[in-house]
């Protein structure tokens, strides 16, 4: 075991390799608040890569509801277990916004679990058996309902659920990786991709053991495992759509709810997910605890109980849900690029507008402005262009019953 | 107290590194992270030698258990003492307490059998939760006497020593029984592609879709052995220089035929004597080669390093041929 830094947990942590960071790192953000689980960005998914013989139950992205769905069917509420030592608490007296952004976690994560519980392997985990990987959303639009005959209000529905959106993390110090005996899996220098090399795999399955999130899935057709590739020909920008410009992935591209935003995490401040991530702190990682350092980061949603979401993204969450639900005026401009365009925003820059109103929202005072956002992609040529006020097309008379 | 622990977590590295430096140029044996060394007397081979009879036979017809069975009657056979294998990372088996080798040569091929005993046949690798029965023996690689000096390790080999192993794997003899000699998804999953299994002709009205071109075929268009349908053998031939790099040979010479009865695997691993693949175990009537050996238990999710292991090198003597 080596010691690197995980800056969700603000702490070092035990791993097997040393800390070796991608020039930039793959991630998205996903914003929970707006999804309605219409799963396009699953087909999207499923037709391009896992239509085929073997690949029946795999889902590389699935959007399932929580508390009750899973795919694998409990997955989160079986990998918290391995990992619960009755002390899984943060400390957040203090922060550091680099090192702990969200104070720091003293409970135990899968590979600190494993070393406490002598189980001679590099992470805990477990394999979920066929039966659990059937549909990609159990339990779809089940409530948890605290108290049934009352009405619903914020800050917290008592009756509530919410979709999440998984796809692999592409971790910064992957579970799979890490617990792969014949280093058949590997993470790319230059953009963080984590992948299964389909020769040097021989179906041992370590990785759909110890992944935290279960996306590694076994093909018994082939005998060997796969998993989420981060639509990487599109990344590299192989698709001619975008002129040999990284391209976001299939799922990200199709999402009909506009909620995903994909980007490379990188030390400028003005790259929107850099910026959303770690400088507005408004997007947060999917269980840090788990200590993988996963790379997409959620927008939690505002109506569930806190409880559950700060167990799901750590205590960051209130502090992401005061501001969102009172944006900024850069996070709203920011904001305004999801699903804009196809092609990888490297950096975006905001022109001020005029004040269009004002209001207060939750007894905070707000006030819109109509500022223009330009993307520029990553040979810093612009994008793409919108106003934080979608215009409004009023239609010619003579067109109103036509289509 | 809280602030002395962040103050820790933070600092604290540079103090470990230390240590940690410091303990990695004593442990110089330790040779990866996970990995323990192995000790003296594994670096010794067993006392008992194997004798490796030479006998007369006519070739069957069917290379199968029951027709090669005979020729070992008057074969010695040893007992190997298998145990957990916990060097490296992930350990695990030890279910398997030790297997009988026994080993003939016709000055052409050599044959060795294999039995140990299982509660379980696991011959289907399909499901996720589903893992083979499989047995290996292992070769070091090129002319070796395997003393204590030589620290030739008996654990998979090591760096610049390598070994040829010999993989017999219980759901690849099952493989070759179906047509296109791959069990497919249908094996495991009849009707998988009905949710309600309405429709008595299921396979015909969706013939195209189980016979589509596997396009997206991962492992098979990486020329993973492990994913082609056809292989015609049931042993991998395979080269290893130490944990975790265990790799398919390009040219494949080893079979083998296997039978399950009673709670008993017998396996019956067989090659030529002598292949022209410079990473093959060559073998001379008269001279002495050592083997180890491995049992995985697919009942108890053994596969990889999660197997029962022999820890010796053990000396296998071919009998020279009786010329008439
Ligand atoms: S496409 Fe977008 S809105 Fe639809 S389920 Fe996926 S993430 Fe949610
Ligand atoms: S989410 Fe799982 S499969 Fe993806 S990189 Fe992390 S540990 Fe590996």
């Amino acid at each position: 075991m080596t010691l690197v830094h995980n800056w969700h947990l603000g702490r070092r942590m035990e791993y097997p390799y040393f800390e070796s960071r991608p020039k930039h790192q793959f991630a998205a953000i996903f914003n929970i608040n707006r999804c309605i689980a219409c799963q396009t960005c699953t087909m999207a998914c499923k037709s391009a890569w896992s239509y085929n013989k073997g690949q029946e139950h795999m889902w590389w992205n699935n959007v399932e509801t929580k508390p009750y769905g899973g795919y694998p069917q409990s997955w989160d509420v079986k990998t918290l277990k391995l990992i619960d030592n009755g002390e899984n608490t943060w400390y957040t007296d203090e922060k550091d916004e680099k090192l702990s952004p969200y104070g720091v976690y003293e409970g135990d994560t899968i590979f600190e679990a494993a070393a406490k519980k002598n189980i001679n392997q590099w992470a805990v985990g477990y394999i979920p058996e066929d039966k659990e990987w059937r549909a990609p959303n159990f339990g779809e639009d089940v409530a948890k309902s605290n108290k049934p005959d009352e009405y619903s209000s914020l800050p917290e529905h008592s009756r509530w659920f919410f979709y999440i959106q998984r796809i692999c993390n592409h971790c910064t110090y992957p579970g799979c990786l890490a617990a792969c005996p014949r280093k058949a899996i590997y993470k790319r220098k230059e953009d963080g991709i984590v992948l299964i090399d389909q020769k040097r795999c021989r179906g041992y399955r370590k990785c759909v053991e110890q992944c935290p999130y279960k996306k590694p899935m076994y093909r018994g057709l082939t005998r060997v495992s796969e998993k989420c590739i981060a639509c990487y020909p599109r990344i590299e920008g192989r698709d001619p759509l975008t002129k040999g410009r990284p391209m976001e992935t299939r799922c990200m591209a199709a999402c009909v709810g506009q909620i995903r935003l994909q980007g490379f995490l990188d030390d400028n401040p003005k790259n929107p997910v850099t910026w959303l991530i770690r400088h507005d702190k408004l997007a947060l990682p999917l269980y840090p605890q788990f200590g993988t350092e996963p790379n997409i980061y959620y927008i939690p949603p505002r109506w569930a109980p806190r409880a559950y979401l700060r167990q799901m993204f750590g205590p960051g969450v209130d502090e992401a849900i005061e501001k969102f639900m009172v944006p900024s005026r850069e996070r709203l401009a920011v904001m305004s690029l999801f699903r804009m365009t196809q092609t990888i925003i490297f950096e975006y820059k905001i022109e001020e507008g005029p004040k269009v109103f004002e209001t207060t929202i939750h007894g905070k005072k707000f006030e819109l402005f109509n500022d223009t956002v330009i993307g520029y992609g990553e040979d810093g040529q612009e994008i793409v262009r919108t106003t934080i006020e979608e215009p409004v097309h009023i239609r010619d008379p003579k067109h109103y019953n036509s289509i | 107290m809280k602030n002395a622990y962040v103050l820790f977590k933070r600092y604290g590295v540079a103090l470990l590194s230390c240590a940690f430096l410091s303990a990695t140029l004593y442990a110089a044996e330790e040779t990866a992270p996970g990995v323990k060394g192995v000790t003296e007397e594994e670096f010794t081979p067993a006392k008992e030698v194997l004798t490796v009879k030479y006998v007369e036979m006519a070739k069957p017809y069917h290379m199968d258990v029951e027709s090669l069975e005979g020729f070992f009657k008057d074969a010695q056979g040893v007992t190997v003492p298998l145990q957990m294998q916990d060097k490296a990372f992930p350990n695990g088996g030890g279910s398997v307490k030790s297997a009988e080798v026994k080993g003939i040569h016709d000055g052409l091929a050599i044959y060795f059998k294999v039995t140990w005993s299982d509660p379980t046949r696991n011959a289907r690798a399909i499901a996720v939760q589903e893992f083979r029965d499989a047995v290996a023996l292992m070769f070091p690689l090129g002319a070796v006497e395997i003393t204590p000096a030589e620290h030739f390790s008996p654990r998979m080999g090591d760096r610049e020593k390598p070994t040829n192993l010999w993989h017999w794997k219980a759901d690849w003899e099952a493989d070759l029984l179906v047509k296109g000699e791959l069990e497919d998804m249908e094996n495991q999953y009849p009707n998988m592609h009905d949710d309600w299994n309405f429709n008595p002709y299921s396979a015909y009205y969706h013939r195209e879709l189980i016979t589509s071109v596997e396009v997206l075929s991962g492992g098979r268009a990486a020329h993973n052995l492990l994913s082609q349908p056809g292989r015609g053998r049931v042993v991998e031939d395979l080269n290893a220089e130490g944990f975790g790099t265990l790799t398919t040979q390009a040219h494949q010479d080893v079979n083998g035929c296997s039978k399950y009865e009673d709670g008993t695997w017998t396996v019956i691993i067989y090659r030529s004597l002598i292949t022209e693949d410079p990473h093959d175990v060559q073998f001379v009537p008269g001279g002495t080669t050592y083997f180890n050996m491995a049992v995985w238990n697919g009942g108890e999710q053994d596969r990889n390093g999660q197997k029962s292991i022999s820890s010796q090198w053990h000396p296998a003597t071919l009998e020279r041929v009786a010329w008439q």
